[in-house]
């Protein structure tokens, strides 16, 4: 989730030291992912598990809830690319109305909405299931994506579009042409920092009978069995550490050629 | 109208709950941020010279907000028990990175040339630290303390599932209740509290930025 915060201004200095982290994260999130493993694993075959233990973690409901999670994940995620990027190419273009400063403020903001009550405030309103949840994570996740669709297409040097229009080019095939592929980056990496939000929060699916992983947590919690929580809580984070690698990867390779 | 004038009865028959709760958001709020904080400027501070230690530091730092809190929450019950302690650990994990980001950030964007001034002027190194660097990269610092402590009042709410605390407890216990009365209040106040808790915050460091930041520099600084 690296671009979670804001830092600094993009320095050519920090652009430099952007570089390097992204190369050391693709090594620390596989390390301490594989470490986590082992000790899920160790766990997992060398300690004693009483009846209920055993019965919270049985395997096909694990195997069961995992699904739930990435299937909620999944479509919340596409919900918020399919909502995102749109509003933020709207709104960055040239005659647009003014507000996608004040969008990204308001937005900004909204992140202090504890996403447990902002799952239970939808399950208020459209009741239980996983049709609550996938709207519910989208909503939570929409500011990092919308953000970087904004930040991506505005830092996109104007003598380039100018170029494009001195060209012949029409506003269309500036986008598609020249302005989307410079900022896929920074969109890239602000569906990667939703992905995770999304793989994360489904865990609080539970809450509104939404299923996930959560439920082995809760279970956990409510009959007080610490390594099923522990089982549980390993499994999440490897599933999210995992996303976050893979989003890593994607992120290097979907570079345009010349960036 | 009628949610908003229920909503304001249901404050005002226990404004002692009202209280705790808030009391207890706010006291996690301000140990995460003084103790990440503090690890964060030691980090940056002792790694500014050292590239790949500090790129190695900012990479542990951000593989810990990948995490799920729900999962970071619980992980360590199995070590440390329920209740406040896991979710300090938790918070404390989430809120090292921005503040170490714009550590290293800040203290990376100081001119060279008022390094160079500082040594000729015959400053030695930690005088330098202390004197120049510090100060300047103080107003980048301090959004990143900032960003740190709205994110530890948002997700301080999940403390409430490992018998934490703070405002969670509200939206835990109307989602308990649901659909009896108050319960929908009780979410509300969870919610609603929480942004007003962080709006406070968000003025309360905005003051001090204005405050502690060296004359010179005012209104440069940026949040960035």
């Amino acid at each position: 989730m690296t671009s979670l915060a804001m830092a600094a201004k993009p320095s050519r200095r920090s652009r430099l030291t952007t570089w390097g982290s992204e190369q050391l994260d693709l090594i620390v999130t596989p390390i301490l992912g594989v470490a986590l493993a082992i000790l899920l694993a160790t766990v997992w075959f060398y300690s004693d598990f009483d009846a209920t233990t055993e019965r919270i973690l049985e395997p096909s409901q694990l195997a069961r809830q995992a699904y739930q999670q990435l299937y909620l994940a999944f479509f919340s995620t596409i919900l918020v690319i399919v909502v995102a990027v749109p509003v933020g190419i709207l709104v960055t273009r040239e005659h647009a109305p003014r507000i996608k400063d004040g969008m990204v403020t308001v937005l900004g903001l909204g992140q202090a909405i504890p996403a447990y009550g902002l799952i239970v405030l939808f399950f208020v309103w459209l009741g239980a299931g996983a049709f609550t949840v996938i709207v519910a994570l989208a909503t939570f996740a929409l500011l990092p994506v919308l953000r970087n669709t904004i930040v991506g297409l505005e830092q996109v040097d104007r003598s380039v579009i100018e170029a494009g229009k001195g060209m012949g080019m029409t506003g269309w095939q500036r986008l598609k042409g020249v302005e989307l592929p410079l900022a896929v980056p920074v969109i890239v990496a602000g569906i990667r920092t939703a992905v995770v939000i999304n793989v994360g929060m489904a865990s609080l699916a539970f809450l509104i009978g939404g299923g996930g992983l959560g439920e082995t947590i809760n279970a956990g919690l409510k009959l007080n069995r610490p390594s099923a929580i522990f089982v549980g809580a390993a499994l999440v984070a490897l599933i999210a550490l995992s996303f976050d690698f893979v989003g890593g990867l994607a992120q290097r390779h979907l570079r345009p050629k010349g960036v | 109208m009628d949610g908003l004038t229920s909503w304001f009865e249901y404050l005002s028959e226990r404004w002692d709950l009202v209280f705790t709760a808030l009391g207890e958001t706010l006291i996690y709020v301000v140990t995460v941020t003084l103790a990440a904080g503090l690890l964060a400027v030691v980090v940056g501070v002792a790694t500014r010279h050292h590239m790949f230690a500090k790129e190695l530091a900012l990479a542990i730092a951000s593989v810990f907000l990948t995490i799920p809190s729900l999962a970071l929450f619980t992980i360590f019950i199995p070590l440390v028990g329920l209740g406040f302690v896991p979710s300090f650990i938790a918070l404390f994990l989430y809120a090292i990175l921005p503040i170490l980001r714009n550590t290293t950030a800040g203290l990376d964007a100081v001119d060279p040339s008022v390094l160079e001034s500082a040594r000729g002027m015959g400053l030695t190194p930690r005088q330098t630290l202390l004197q120049v660097q510090l100060p300047l990269a103080w107003p980048v610092m301090l959004a990143g303390i900032r960003v740190s402590a709205l994110l530890t009042v948002g997700i301080s709410a999940i403390a409430t599932l490992v018998a934490g605390g703070g405002l969670g407890d509200f939206i835990k216990s109307g989602l308990a209740r649901l659909p009896l009365p108050n319960s929908l209040e009780a979410i509300w106040t969870g919610v609603i509290l929480s942004v007003l808790l962080a709006l406070a915050i968000d003025g309360a460091l905005l003051i001090l930025g204005r405050l502690t930041t060296p004359a010179g520099i005012r209104g440069k600084g940026k949040p960035a």
